[in-house]
């Protein structure tokens, strides 16, 4: 069970940014433009084979040329305010049938991920991942925020767009953060580390979609370019927004009209207030959206080799 | 996690019950997997060899970290015991692994599976064995598709009429097992013999035949085969009666012979007859 570094950079202590897979992919899409938009290099790995299971076999004329396993991978950026260190992973390690990780793996990988963070100085993380809200889906998303100490919450209200997660009440001051995205932060906090978790809102409906949250990813990106001082381009992010607005507006407009008017309040009311919809009204959203993709064709099981 | 790999020249033991020590100078590995096994060829020819060459167990990896062991599986009103198990053919020189796919932590696994092959064994090359359904008619003849991982040893088993094979998708656990050998310097094969789509879910003595005629000219272990003979023979009179008997299904072999193909529901169809009068028929 290793790290591999290709590279050590001079860093000056800096902050650990990371994306796992989770809900909408909203952390990780997140945390993927940002680092591609500051042209962040890889410097290192943790070696997948422990966690992970290969993805991908490649043979050619007979040849076993590669056996591809999903990455996890870290890359650096040193800015005018403040050295980065971006960490990615495709997958979350599991025990389990979870897509989230789980068990001792995913307590490993998290302090694998925080070895090298706190080799290179890192006094503070950040993750980022998915609050499900009763929210409108043309409302624009707000980021919902965690952290470690008193102190912090003061910090991550001045952030734009920003509240903490108590501001939304309806959870009686408790919660989990699922996977490592959370998992991450309650081990930084054990080491000693600020850790600040940043949740892009997606609407309840759609937190089992198989498709993408970008409009909630983009509402976090803002916030780390307030944090960094940065510009960031978000015309990539945009189009991606736009093209997934088109598919939620399409399963939107097939609501019954009963629905979509009990919906339509959210649109009005304070978003921290659970309503608009009863439960058989969720009830059928979901079975409606398992049967919108259901239509849209599934692709066959694959053999192996 | 009750396995600790301790550094690659060395063999953690608690990971297995070593039964005996292996007197095998320099022996050939031969892997099959009890678990998707198409057609059973694997199962069929692990036996085989064990019989014939008298393989006697010297070890096995404990099933604990690997299997789930909250309760006992159950097949057909027996208990199934998770086994992986090691197997000596000491005067053909050969080591014979047998397991189900492991549930959890394959890496560990196969990389105990090669500890105690490499390091206490002293392989030479390693050979798995696994099948593919083809959509071929069983009256053609069969092939052995073939993933190697070394170049040099792809061309050393040239002349043994094996046929390679170019995919991309998801591994087996074969092929994970032939990366783990190349990452060791063990030269490694991959044996994919193609079964038809419609025995896959029985036997193919003719695929096991094929099989076992490589091995035997391979390691030169002398095997009688007679009896696969006739189980073709009497496999392939079944299925000519089911064409005599049923037009439908004589047309959907009579396709495949041609080289065309049947959409899903023939293809069930085809396979489903064509198990039950095997079956029925045995």
């Amino acid at each position: 069970m290793g790290i591999r570094l290709f590279k050590e950079p001079e860093l000056e202590k800096p902050d650990l940014i990371c994306g796992w897979p989770g809900i909408g992919n909203i952390g990780l899409i997140a945390v993927d433009t940002l680092k591609g938009g500051l042209v962040a290099e890889e410097f290192g790995e943790i070696e997948p084979w422990d966690f992970f299971y290969p993805k991908k076999v490649s043979i050619r004329d007979g040849l076993l040329e590669s056996l591809e396993f999903p990455t996890n991978k870290f890359y650096y950026q040193q800015l005018r305010r403040k050295d980065l260190i971006f960490f990615l992973g495709e997958e979350q390690p599991t025990e389990g049938e979870s897509v989230y990780a789980t068990g001792e793996k995913a307590y490993q990988m998290a302090n694998l991920v925080l070895d090298v963070a706190e080799k290179f100085g890192c006094q503070r993380v950040y993750t980022s991942g998915a609050c499900v809200s009763p929210i409108h889906h043309t409302v624009k998303p707000r980021v919902i925020s965690v952290v470690s100490s008193d102190k912090l919450t003061e910090e991550v209200t001045r952030y734009p767009n920003t509240i903490l997660i108590s501001e939304m009440g309806g959870r009686e001051g408790e919660g989990v953060i699922t996977g490592l995205n959370g998992l991450l932060l309650a081990v930084a906090k054990k080491r000693g580390l600020e850790s600040i978790c940043l949740m892009g809102e997606i609407p309840d409906w759609l937190s089992g979609s198989p498709f993408p949250y970008p409009k909630a990813s983009k509402s976090v990106l803002e916030v780390f370019a307030d944090i960094l001082g940065i510009r960031v381009d978000f015309g990539f992010l945009d189009k991606m927004v736009a093209q997934i607005e088109e598919i939620v507006e399409r399963l939107y407009e097939e609501f019954p009209l009963e629905i979509k008017e009990r919906y339509d309040e959210r649109k009005f009311v304070a978003q921290a207030k659970p309503g608009g919809i009863t439960e058989e009204d969720a009830k059928w959203i979901k079975e409606h959206i398992d049967e919108f993709f259901k239509k849209r064709g599934e692709q066959g099981g694959q053999s192996s080799v | 996690m009750n396995f600790l790999r301790k550094g690659v020249n060395r063999v953690d033991k608690a990971l297995f019950e070593i039964y005996q020590s292996p007197r095998l100078p320099k022996p050939y590995l031969i892997v099959g997997w009890q678990t998707r096994d198409v057609g059973k060829l694997s199962s069929k020819i692990i036996h085989f060899l064990n019989e014939k060459l008298e393989g006697q167990q010297i070890a096995e990896i404990k099933p604990s970290g690997f299997f789930p062991l909250g309760g006992a599986v159950f097949k057909d009103n027996l208990i199934q015991v998770p086994e992986s198990k090691f197997c000596a053919c000491q005067k053909n020189d050969l080591l014979i692994f047998q397991s189900k796919e492991p549930k959890y932590e394959w890496y560990n696994f196969l990389n105990g599976l090669l500890d105690f092959a490499q390091h206490y064994c002293h392989i030479k090359e390693l050979y798995t064995i696994s099948a593919r359904p083809s959509l071929g008619a069983h009256t053609t003849p069969r092939r052995i598709l073939t993933v190697y991982n070394q170049p040099e040893f792809q061309k050393m088993l040239q002349g043994y009429g094996l046929e390679d094979m170019t995919w991309e998708g998801p591994p087996a656990i074969s092929s994970y097992l032939l990366w783990l050998a190349k990452r060791r310097d063990i030269p490694g094969i991959s044996l994919w013999p193609e079964i038809p789509f419609y025995l896959a879910a029985g036997e193919d003595p003719a695929a096991i035949k094929l099989t076992l005629s490589f091995l035997d000219s391979r390691f030169n272990l002398g095997l009688d085969l007679g009896e696969i003979d006739s189980e073709i023979s009497n496999q392939n009179e079944k299925i000519a009666q089911l064409r005599e008997e049923d037009a439908e299904i004589n047309e959907y072999i009579n396709r495949l012979e041609s080289g065309l193909s049947l959409n899903e529901e023939e293809q069930v169809k085809l396979a489903r007859e064509v198990y039950e009068i095997l079956e029925k028929r045995d």
